[in-house]
């Protein structure tokens, strides 16, 4: 090869060499411009290591090459200061014997290769790599400062729980007194109610009744919420079930004129499930089915065989105001309450779909609804259904 | 004047300001973006420290080595001749402190004589403080260190750091 070949592959591969001599001192410069540009020709006759700062710290390695003790030296990625267009420029500095013609070695080859390019594509990788880290750590903080904050809600909830089951614990207790008094007095246990006291005292009396049944709620609301609800799980016969619950609301029923309509097979199997639990969500849906439907609406109770194995299926359905689109979704969220309840006058603290909720999924079914405006609205849940026929005497 | 050139490297994780530090006590200049180094920049400053009753001309040769775990390997071979050392951590990150003791360490295995200072760096950013000057004051007694709590961005300390190292470079 001529010499101005290697001069081109030493421009193509943006490559410059130094010699030195054994002392270090610079005895030729040549290679690539873009390196040597502005300095080269001050360097001849000076030190290496004071031209090369970053060889300082390397001078025993230096002298084992000069010994033939190491092969080479290499310094990657330096920095150095930016170029016009603002880059880092990165350069591998590597140090090689110089050797004669009988393979003494005379001085050192100091390489300088312009390496810019990888060094940039290097750093944007670690830059990326730092940044994520960084986010990650800040992510990794803020969950620890969530998590904290969420044992803090976690107590306090706790507490909450404790106090209103407190509350509703001492409310029912006098509260089971007033009705029973209630009811001796308008029994006539205690003489003779003229008009007008009977119908003071019934007054008192659906109050009192109300009052009890949000003590009840409540109480429910936070065994549910602190996972103290046990059920006492039996065979039951449902229909028998539901024809309890039925008596029990038709004075209701009856006053409103609503007609409730039971649509059960012949032969439906029996369910496990908490026979006190189930008649509450069954009583809960047909009082929310009145209470939601103008005076004269039917109402409906069907029980059947479901379409998911292994479960019966409970349906109330109203013909009443219907539940909103935007609202169906949150209709089993504790207190939440419809804005058709305004509409309909209906007392209610927003409880009672919440707990038949968790009634139902503490039995392992589900329960769902569907719902027009105007149309009315249907009530929809499973229980697990059990193989043995129900004692003869109870169908 | 007596001219002495030492060496002296900047060691901490990544992005706890260590290349923003020396651009401070060079340039006196801050760059607000953080711009990861790879590899090692060389700076260098001249500074006159005292020393009994003479004035040394001091050049620091300011090693900025790469803080991520990628350049372990490297940073060792880099940190061969160090005279000093600055271990930086960032007070907005606690777990920057603890890394320091791997760096003071590896530093002592390769340059025993080393003198070591400590930067507690980013004290601008206090409301974000995760680590406490006490827990830097602990750090730095286990590291046998002085220690500075300093910004780069506002230039706290960071003067005060380099000369103070500077005199234990030239005692």
């Amino acid at each position: 090869m001529h010499p101005t070949d290697d001069q081109a592959i030493l421009q193509d591969r943006k490559i410059a060499y130094v010699v030195t001599d054994r002392n270090l001192t610079v005895i030729e410069v040549s290679g690539a411009a873009s390196i040597l540009q502005n300095w080269s020709e001050s360097w001849l006759g000076h030190p290496l290591l004071e031209l090369v700062p970053e060889l300082m710290g390397s001078e025993q390695a230096l002298a084992g090459i000069l010994a033939d003790q190491l092969p080479r030296l290499q310094i990657p990625l330096v920095n150095r200061d930016p170029q016009t267009d603002g880059r880092t420029t990165y350069l591998t500095l590597v140090d090689l014997p110089r050797r004669d013609a009988t393979g003494q070695i005379t001085g050192l080859i100091h390489l300088i290769q312009d390496v810019t390019e990888i060094g940039c594509l290097e750093q944007r990788l670690m830059q990326q790599r730092n940044e994520l880290r960084l986010l990650q750590d800040e992510l990794n903080r803020q969950n620890l400062q969530l998590a904290a904050a969420n044992t803090e809600l976690r107590r306090l909830d706790e507490l909450k729980s404790a106090f209103v089951s407190i509350a509703a614990h001492e409310l029912r207790t006098p509260l089971t007194s007033i009705v029973g008094y209630l009811e001796m007095l308008l029994d006539g246990d205690a003489g003779a109610l003229n008009q007008k006291q009977t119908e003071y005292l019934g007054t008192v009396e659906a109050s009192a009744a109300r009052l009890l049944n949000i003590a009840h709620d409540l109480l429910d609301m936070t065994r549910i919420e602190t996972g103290h609800l046990e059920l006492v799980l039996e065979t039951v016969d449902l229909l028998a079930l539901a024809n309890e619950v039925i008596a029990e609301l038709s004075p209701q029923l009856d006053a409103r004129t609503q007609p409730l309509d039971l649509h059960a097979p012949a032969s439906l199997p029996c369910v496990l499930c908490d026979p006190l639990r189930v008649a509450q969500i069954m009583g809960n849906l047909i009082n929310n089915a009145s209470k939601y439907s103008p005076p004269g609406s039917p109402i409906s109770l069907k029980l059947a065989v479901s379409d998911e194995p292994e479960f019966i299926q409970v349906s109330v359905a109203d013909q009443g105001v219907g539940i909103p689109d935007l609202e169906r979704a949150k209709i089993f969220e504790p207190f939440f309450r419809a804005s058709t309840s305004a509409l309909m006058n209906a007392n209610g603290t927003g409880l009672g779909l919440s707990i038949a909720r968790a009634l139902v999924e503490l039995h392992g079914g589900r329960i769902w609804v569907d719902s027009a405006p105007d149309t009315g609205t249907i009530f929809q849940f499973t229980l697990p259904l059990v193989h043995c026929p129900p004692p003869p005497a109870e169908r | 004047m007596i001219s002495l050139s030492k060496k002296v490297c900047l060691l901490g994780d990544f992005a706890v300001g260590k290349t923003s530090l020396v651009r401070r006590f060079v340039y006196n200049l801050f760059e607000d973006k953080y711009f990861s180094t790879i590899g090692v920049k060389v700076s260098r400053k001249v500074v006159a420290v005292p020393r009994g009753d003479e004035i040394i001309e001091l050049t620091l040769m300011l090693w900025d080595l790469a803080g991520s775990e990628e350049f372990d390997d490297v940073r060792i071979s880099y940190m061969r001749g160090a005279t000093g050392a600055v271990a930086v951590c960032d007070l907005t990150r606690p777990e920057t402190l603890a890394s320091l003791h791997d760096y003071a360490q590896t530093l002592r295995r390769v340059s025993p004589q080393a003198q070591l200072i400590l930067a507690a760096n980013k004290v601008d950013l206090a409301d974000q403080a995760g680590a406490s000057a006490e827990q830097v004051r602990e750090l730095a007694a286990q590291l046998a260190a002085p220690y500075y709590l300093t910004s780069a961005k506002n230039g706290a300390q960071v003067e005060t750091l380099f000369r103070h190292l500077g005199r234990l470079l030239v005692a």
